[in-house]
């Protein structure tokens, strides 16, 4: 298999601290990696570099062949990659299906007609269960809704790479369960390659194809679920205290 | 249920064939008002018209962007001075379009570093870089032994209405066009939140820079009309920060997410101002006072906003 994304001794400072210090790991087309680590491990600041909201203080990411570190977030955007938000950034005041048309019409597809976004809004909405508030303003969404809608913006650009950021935080069970159909849905129907950072184990363990785990920065760990499972790295730096599992979750 | 939608967007009547000729009538009256109405008339008239212009091209950076400028003093002193020094060059219908072009170049020199900044800041500096451009021309005019400008046998005020109500039905358009607009949708979603707008490959450096840009020229174009209705031209009047004041409350009264919004702001403060000028002038700067504190604490859609959305309301009701 190719890789789609092969990210390469990357590295962000901040001031004196290393929030990401030379991590390297690639994604193959159509494969699911799950990105695991404790608060402050770096995850978010990875998936910020990768996005281009933050430029790298070191390191290579390649996407699709191309270098694409240190790119403005629109252009990385349009070249292929999209990301939701750990916390959500829906267009508040816009509804729901001008939130999701706008991306149609930007994004790598560029589509310019306005009625024809629409019509390609509302297919993902349904898709991802949002339809029947396809005309409700973003801002009036429950949580699990509007985490839905970060989805389905991100997919409305056209990606061939999905950063997912904690999707599932802060959904009730029941709603952990429908989002995880929603993202292995996405994967099976469109070929999606999809790196997803998440805080609720057990889900990012049925989900990933590989796991990397992220430790103060560092990578201390790579491979299928149950190999990370049974790494005693991981064990010690993630379930060894158990102080530390309690004020991740 | 996409009706209900649509129609909280904008007062469309159901026909659009009664709604183009109810235009064209409305437009073809404005348009030969000089024919029946009295010079008071048409001096109000054009104040009207430069109100409404100004306010629209304000709301294509303002209303759809968010970043909210009080410096468009600036474009309309610029056109002024462009029209005032070419006066006697250049017939004046070329000096109206390169009033509009110099101020849409300023807007493009000026963009880049103001549209950095968000916020409070912005309002700030775009204030800030509209005085400084005030007083560089100043001492321009001074270094050079101008103490105003003085236009000899300027267009007749028939001519003057006309052009401004050209200028505000364009601005109009224009509004009424980038709302609909892939452009549009752009800069509502730097609106509501820059770095989502990004992330969805929106270049939003070069979407807000055009936007400012946009906004800029019918300014420059209204203030090179607008000098030649005083037929004198002095930099402290030209660029006084009033034009920006009134055009950022009239925008605010009316509503600035919709074309129609500055129009029913531009009526309310115009007419409010020819009611009390006359007799209280000072009462009426203190109603615009009290007026914009009103609407930005209570009625922050502004009257139009509030207007759609009531109807919204009352059609809901009655589809129940």
């Amino acid at each position: 298999m190719t890789a789609l994304l092969a990210i390469e001794g990357l590295t962000r400072r901040f001031g004196g601290l290393l929030a990401v210090d030379n991590v390297s790991f690639s994604v193959s087309k159509g494969e699911i990696v799950g990105v695991m680590g404790a608060n402050g491990a770096g995850k978010t600041t990875l998936f910020a570099m990768i996005a281009g909201n933050l430029r790298p203080s070191a390191g290579n990411i390649i996407f699709n062949g191309k270098p694409i570190g240190g790119l403005s977030p629109d252009r990385v955007n349009r070249m292929g990659v999209a990301r939701t938000f750990q916390i959500v950034r829906p267009f508040a005041t816009l509804t729901v299906l001008e939130n999701v048309a706008t991306a149609v019409m930007f994004g790598s597809r560029r589509i310019t007609s306005r009625g024809v976004a629409e019509g390609e809004a509302a297919a993902l909405l349904e898709e991802v269960g949002l339809l029947p508030r396809a005309h409700s303003l973003a801002g009036e969404l429950t949580l699990a809704g509007r985490k839905r809608l970060e989805v389905a913006r991100a997919l409305a650009t056209g990606p061939r790479l999905l950063l997912l950021d904690e999707v599932l935080a802060g959904l009730t069970g029941a709603e952990v369960a429908a989002a995880l159909d929603l993202v292995r849905m996405l994967h099976e129907r469109q070929g999606l390659t999809i790196v997803i950072i998440e805080h609720v184990m057990r889900a990012l363990m049925r989900l990933s194809h590989r796991i990397v785990v992220l430790h103060h920065g560092r990578k201390i760990a790579e491979g299928a679920p149950d190999e990370i499972t049974a790494d005693p790295a991981v064990i010690e730096a993630y379930f060894g205290r158990r102080r530390h599992v309690a004020a991740a979750s | 249920m996409t009706d209900m939608a649509q129609s909280t967007r904008a007062l469309t009547p159901a026909v659009p064939l009664a709604r183009g000729i109810g235009v064209a009538a409305v437009l073809g009256v404005l348009a030969a008002a000089p024919l029946f109405i009295s010079q008071y008339g048409l001096s109000v008239g054009l104040n009207l018209f430069m109100t409404i212009a100004l306010a629209e091209s304000w709301l294509i950076l303002s209303g759809l962007t968010g970043y909210i400028s009080l410096g468009h003093a600036v474009f309309f002193g610029l056109g002024a001075y462009i029209m005032a020094v070419c006066f006697d060059a250049v017939p004046f219908w070329a000096a109206i379009p390169l009033g509009g072009i110099a101020a849409a170049m300023l807007a493009l020199v000026l963009g880049f570093p103001a549209l950095n900044v968000r916020g409070p800041y912005f309002v700030i500096l775009t204030f800030g870089l509209a005085e400084l451009v005030k007083f560089v021309v100043v001492t321009i005019e001074s270094a050079v032994g101008n103490f105003g400008r003085i236009m000899i046998d300027v267009p007749d005020i028939t001519v003057l209405y006309e052009l401004m109500f050209g200028l505000a039905a364009a601005a109009f358009a224009l509004v009424a066009l980038v709302q609909r607009s892939r452009f549009g949708a752009a800069l509502r979603a730097i609106r509501e939140d820059e770095s989502a707008a990004e992330t969805i490959g929106i270049n939003v450096r070069f979407a807000k820079v055009a936007a400012f840009v946009l906004s800029a020229i019918i300014p420059g174009m209204v203030g090179a009309v607008m000098a030649m209705r005083s037929a004198y031209f002095e930099p402290m009047v030209a660029f006084s920060p009033m034009v920006s004041f009134t055009i950022v409350t009239t925008a605010m009264i009316g509503g600035s997410d919709a074309p129609m919004g500055p129009v029913l702001g531009a009526v309310l403060l115009v007419g409010a101002s020819e009611l009390l000028w006359a007799h209280a002038p000072e009462v009426y700067n203190i109603l615009l006072g009290v007026v914009l504190i009103v609407f930005v604490l209570r009625v922050p859609e502004g009257l139009y906003g509030r207007v759609v959305a009531w109807l919204a309301r009352h059609q809901q009701r009655q589809a129940l």
